[in-house]
């Protein structure tokens, strides 16, 4: 299998996941049928050409190269609906979208030139894997299992699953990014409420 | 989580970590925060001063005569294995067209051959397996092994905001080109990274080897920025990082004018409301640059390109003009960059526009210069130390030497 071969597969596996979820719906119950019916249509669906390219090029082209903790944060997302079982406490989902929102912060404002640092070069250093390391060593004493999940970019960034060699882009990406900034405002301003309500 | 798990995952994690990290430093050589441990210094300037009694050479000629192309643009030039002379670059039927091509044509026995079309976006689609829009600005690497490493941009989406940079290696002076690959260098989906004006050669750190350049590179997304693309290529291999000159939205497509190995000084084009070429130097081999100033050379938001001469100024192409691109000057400077002297009108057409100006100086003393005329030619200006001298203001005055 070539390298690339290898990157196209991985990078299938996020918006596979996605149209997944998305296809397998709210609703309380989930039939077999729905299940293998919902996992299969999203293949389609990546499958179906648009223009001469399919879809999941197109989706490639845009974005080549979802982070190992989107993937992975997409995939016990999609375990826990099939499966109906806890992988993930609010607790460990918390950190998880707060950990996305802190490194957003840090990489994109300075990353696209509000300031003459760039953040991204320490991607291509030892600094941010050993500080990526630090968070999740922490989180996982602490019995946090998104720390679990911060192994991932260490393990897909040395099999070379991303075609990106920028260690920034093996833990964030702008979607998982994005959304978890959505997600940490929303749990903050839920706090504020909260307490505001006592 | 069991607590013999935590610490079980927790030596995971610091094994996992200590292979990345090995990886990341092992791979590149150096292990930290500077640069030139990794790819080296600026190459030392050798440029032999003319000879006495030197003839001026003032030479002009179109490279595309018989192309017949609506749309030409962005052409740089390269000194081949043996001395022949190459230019690239891209055109087609209008500017963000997905029929644009990379072309390539070589100076034989003073002749241009006719262009050679060395870069398809079909290619690139089929290599990267993903659509792209177009392709644009190509630059060329001669390696001391006589392969060919060409850089260019492709729009995924968008307009040049949209751009990514892609390489490939030539082994047949440009006849064959390897697999196309995409270099991932900016965070935000890898948007907006090109690359316009001359790579300078490093002398790569003597224990590592390899070889090394330095490409001119620039970000227009959210800001318009000026980088530093930093390249080594070690037993075929490429590595590849980026750096940053200045942050902001002011400042883009520098060119850079190496001095010696740690000092160099950098010319930029201006998207501010000054309308100025913006200047920036570096004393640490392109670690740290200072922030960039303007000068006194206006600036029509167009690119431009310098080279130093061998009694130390420096001589620069730029668009004369604050509002439009129609007239093209050199001008000379004797305080790096500081403040300059305009020494030649080259172009003044109201109806045609001459931009994006390519400047090298070959082996065999001569400065070229390419550019393009009238958006449908690439004309090439060929001069000489003794015509700069021969120039009203030309001559380097006793008190400044």
């Amino acid at each position: 299998m070539s390298l690339q071969t290898l990157h196209h597969l991985y990078a299938a596996l996020a918006p596979w996941s996605a149209l997944s979820l998305l296809l397998l719906g709210r609703g309380p119950y989930l039939s077999r049928v729905r299940i293998v019916g919902s996992l299969f249509l999203a293949l389609f669906v990546l499958r179906i050409p648009i223009a001469g390219w399919t879809c999941f090029q197109w989706v490639m082209s845009l974005e080549p190269n979802p982070s190992f903790t989107l993937t992975a944060l997409l995939a016990v997302a999609l375990l826990q609906r099939v499966g109906r079982v806890q992988l993930f406490s609010p607790e460990d989902w918390k950190a998880a979208w707060f950990f996305g929102a802190l490194a957003s912060l840090i990489l994109y404002p300075m990353g696209l030139g509000l300031t003459s640092m760039d953040p991204y070069v320490l991607g291509w250093r030892f600094v941010l894997p050993v500080a990526v390391a630090v968070v999740a060593i922490v989180l996982i004493l602490r019995g946090n299992r998104f720390g679990l999940i911060l192994l991932l970019p260490f393990i897909g960034f040395l099999l070379r699953l991303q075609e990106s060699q920028n260690f920034w882009d093996a833990v964030i990406d702008p979607f998982y990014g994005g959304g978890a900034i959505l997600i940490a405002l929303g749990i903050c301003w839920q706090g504020i409420r909260r307490r505001k309500s006592l | 989580m069991p607590l013999w798990i935590r610490w079980l995952m927790m030596a995971v994690m610091v094994l996992l970590a200590g292979a990345v990290v090995w990886k990341e430093c092992g791979e590149r050589g150096g292990h930290g925060f500077i640069r030139a441990e990794v790819f080296g210094g600026f190459e030392e300037p050798k440029i032999t001063p003319p000879r006495k009694g030197e003839a001026p050479v003032f030479q002009e000629e179109i490279i595309n005569k018989n192309q017949n192309l609506p749309f030409v643009h962005v052409c740089s030039i390269v000194e081949l294995a043996g001395g022949d002379l190459g230019a690239l670059w891209y055109g087609g039927p209008y500017e963000y067209c997905h029929e644009n091509r990379i072309y390539f044509s070589t100076l034989k026995d003073g002749a241009w051959t006719a262009p050679l079309v060395i870069m398809t976006p079909e290619k690139v689609e089929r290599d990267l397996g993903r659509p792209i829009r177009c392709l644009g600005n190509p630059l060329l690497i001669q390696s001391s092994d006589g392969s060919l490493r060409l850089l260019f941009v492709t729009i995924a989406m968008g307009r040049w905001s949209g751009a990514q940079i892609n390489t490939c290696l030539s082994k047949d002076r440009g006849r064959n080109w390897s697999r196309v690959e995409r270099l991932t260098l900016s965070p935000l989906c890898n948007f907006s990274e090109l690359v316009r004006n001359r790579p300078i050669p490093l002398t790569p750190p003597s224990a590592r080897g390899g070889e090394g350049w330095c490409v001119p590179l620039y970000q227009e997304l959210i800001g318009k920025f000026p980088e530093l693309l930093w390249l080594k290529q070690v037993d075929g291999r490429l590595i590849a990082e980026k750096s940053r000159m200045a942050g902001g939205c002011a400042t883009l497509q520098p060119s850079l004018i190496p001095i010696n190995k740690e000092s160099a000084v950098a010319l930029l084009r201006d998207w501010t409301q000054a309308k100025r070429v913006f200047m920036s130097r570096t004393k640490d081999g392109g670690q740290t640059w200072s922030r960039p100033v303007p000068t006194n050379l206006p600036n029509p938001d167009a690119g431009i390109s310098g080279l130093l001469l061998s009694d130390g100024r420096l001589i620069l192409a730029f668009n004369d003009s604050i509002i439009l691109r129609e007239k093209l000057s050199l001008a000379l400077s004797d305080d790096l960059g500081a403040s300059w002297k305009n020494l030649f009108l080259l172009e003044h057409d109201a109806d045609a526009v001459s931009s994006y100006p390519f400047m090298k100086r070959t082996s065999d003393g001569l400065i070229r210069m390419v550019y393009t005329h009238e958006g449908d030619d690439i004309k090439m200006l060929t001069i000489n130390e003794s015509w700069i001298a021969a120039q009203p203001g030309g001559k380097l005055e006793p008190s400044v030497r």
